[in-house]
């Protein structure tokens, strides 16, 4: 089965990168789709905007590929629905 | 009198243009010769509620034809048009950047950036908060993103820099490329203006003031020198042109279109809007001088040409002032009847159209010309293009603000 969280991130990395038959999985960093710091930037701020969620710098510094990124998101995801009031 | 030299003496060896009336060399002069009319709705956005209806506008522009698509992504369509203009230049040409030395080639480029997209991010601050700006806004907006897409799109790794001096932009930048040349700050400049101008806020703003005019039929919008004439109608486009020394054109055997002979500045020091006839005068016999002939060698004037009541008449003035009694002889035109205003880009546009004119012994008419004013009683060559031999073109800018521009451009005679 495949995990939405997963999807989009995937969908969302591979149009901002221009990649869109690159190899995707769980292992995949950013250096695998040539993505520059401009890229990784577009691609968080639209994960933000794509989860409703806010991805600090600090939160990610050591995330190193796909499946740290789905893992992140879902616990933040899982954060913000055990605590609505934290949402912004 | 100057002294010239293979260094001083700086040549045009390629041009390239986007533009309202095609984005080819030969779509661009034929829609100049046969005096067609761009100006057409505004389709780029929604002009409801705005007073001005028209513009000129780019049609069916595709970036991906000059860029990949991720170049695309990060530019905004002032740096398309740069980069899609500076590389039909450089194949005009025929420069080959391999056998180039990159730090000897520069880039000078006239304009103002996206600065409308800073309206739309603010807004995204208001609704969304800080983190959600675009991240490109900074790549798709600065004015000194323009030149640097144009290098990273070409590989120049010489002088790379931005000029605005509003309307004189385009003109300034080949002026700034001229002198550089001179001092052999580098071989080959890659030079002229962007703009992209039509938008709401520019539409907007500029209207507001007065300056644009509000008549809906696009045949009657831009007609400059005309009784009747109401303010000017923006446009957007680009306008790249390589110079380069004589010394290095004749060591690769160019092909030599014309010479930039010379330039001249001025400034109106009066006020933000209104110009005065005597430092306009200034800066064309500064750039007359500076290409070391007399008003007696002007052939054509590529006129600044606004549509505007006070452009036009002052601009009279001051060439009657320069020219004195040939004035009435010298023929003058303005592209911009045609081709709207084109912002930053217009004085490089319309150095391709002075160079061509020159090329093809044609000078481009003033269309939409039905009633003269007797306040401007100069031959604008109405409505018809015109054979005529030209030695020296003189190509005028004067910006909003009161910065002037005068361009010399020449027949290249070895």
């Amino acid at each position: 089965m495949t995990d939405p969280i997963e999807e989009k991130l995937k969908h969302v990395s591979l149009k901002i990168t221009r990649k869109p038959d690159a190899h995707f999985d769980g292992q995949t960093t950013f250096k695998d789709l040539d993505a520059d710091s401009l890229d990784k930037v577009q691609i968080l701020v639209a994960l933000e905007e794509e989860f409703d969620i806010e991805i600090p710098d600090d939160e990610i510094s050591d995330i190193v590929n796909m499946q740290g990124f789905v893992e992140y998101i879902r616990k933040k995801l899982e954060n913000n629905m055990n605590s609505p009031g934290q949402q912004q | 009198m100057q002294t010239f030299n293979h260094h001083n003496r700086i040549v045009i060896t390629g041009l390239g243009v986007v533009s309202p009336l095609g984005s080819t060399l030969d779509t661009f002069w034929d829609g100049l010769i046969n005096g067609r009319n761009s100006v057409g709705p505004i389709t780029l956005f929604d002009p409801g509620d705005f007073s001005v209806k028209v513009a000129a506008e780019v049609k069916n522009f595709d970036p991906c034809m000059y860029m990949d698509i991720k170049r695309a992504d990060r530019t905004g369509r002032c740096s398309q048009f740069a980069i899609a203009a500076s590389k039909m230049a450089l194949e005009h040409s025929g420069l080959n950047m391999s056998f180039e030395d990159p730090e000897r080639i520069g880039i000078v480029i006239g304009t103002s950036g996206m600065p409308e997209l800073l309206g739309e991010q603010a807004e995204i601050i208001n609704r969304k908060g800080p983190n959600r700006v675009d991240p490109l806004v900074v790549s798709k907006y600065r004015a000194s993103m323009v030149p640097s897409h144009v290098g990273l799109e070409i590989g120049a790794k010489g002088i790379n820099t931005t000029v605005n001096s509003a309307c004189s932009s385009g003109s300034d930048a080949l002026g700034t490329a001229l002198n550089l040349l001179r001092l052999q700050k580098a071989d080959v400049i890659l030079a002229g203006g962007s703009g992209a101008n039509v938008t709401p806020l520019a539409v907007a703003a500029t209207g507001r003031i007065g300056a644009l005019s509000r008549e809906a039929d696009p045949c009657k919008a831009s007609r400059p020198f005309d009784l009747n004439r109401s303010g000017f109608v923006y446009g957007e486009g680009a306008g790249m042109l390589v110079l380069e020394t004589l010394e290095h054109a004749l060591k690769r055997n160019a092909c030599i279109l014309a010479e930039l002979a010379g330039a001249g500045w001025s400034f109106d020091a009066i006020s933000e809007t209104a110009p005065v006839p005597h430092q306009r005068a200034k800066a064309m016999q500064l750039a007359i001088q500076d290409a070391g002939i007399t008003p007696r060698d002007i052939d054509y004037v590529n006129a600044h040409g606004t549509g505007t009541r006070l452009n036009d008449s002052i601009e009279t003035k001051a060439l009657k002032l320069v020219l004195g009694g040939r004035a009435f002889q010298v023929p003058v035109s303005s592209n911009k009847s045609m081709l709207g205003h084109l912002g930053c880009a217009a004085g490089s546009v319309e150095a391709v159209a002075s160079v061509l004119s020159i090329i093809n012994c044609v000078a481009p008419p003033t269309i939409n010309y039905d009633t003269p004013d007797p306040e401007c009683d100069l031959d604008y060559i109405p409505n018809a293009a015109r054979e005529t031999k030209i030695y020296a073109c003189l190509s005028n800018s004067f910006g909003l603000g009161g910065q002037n521009c005068c361009l010399v451009i020449r027949l290249f005679e070895q």
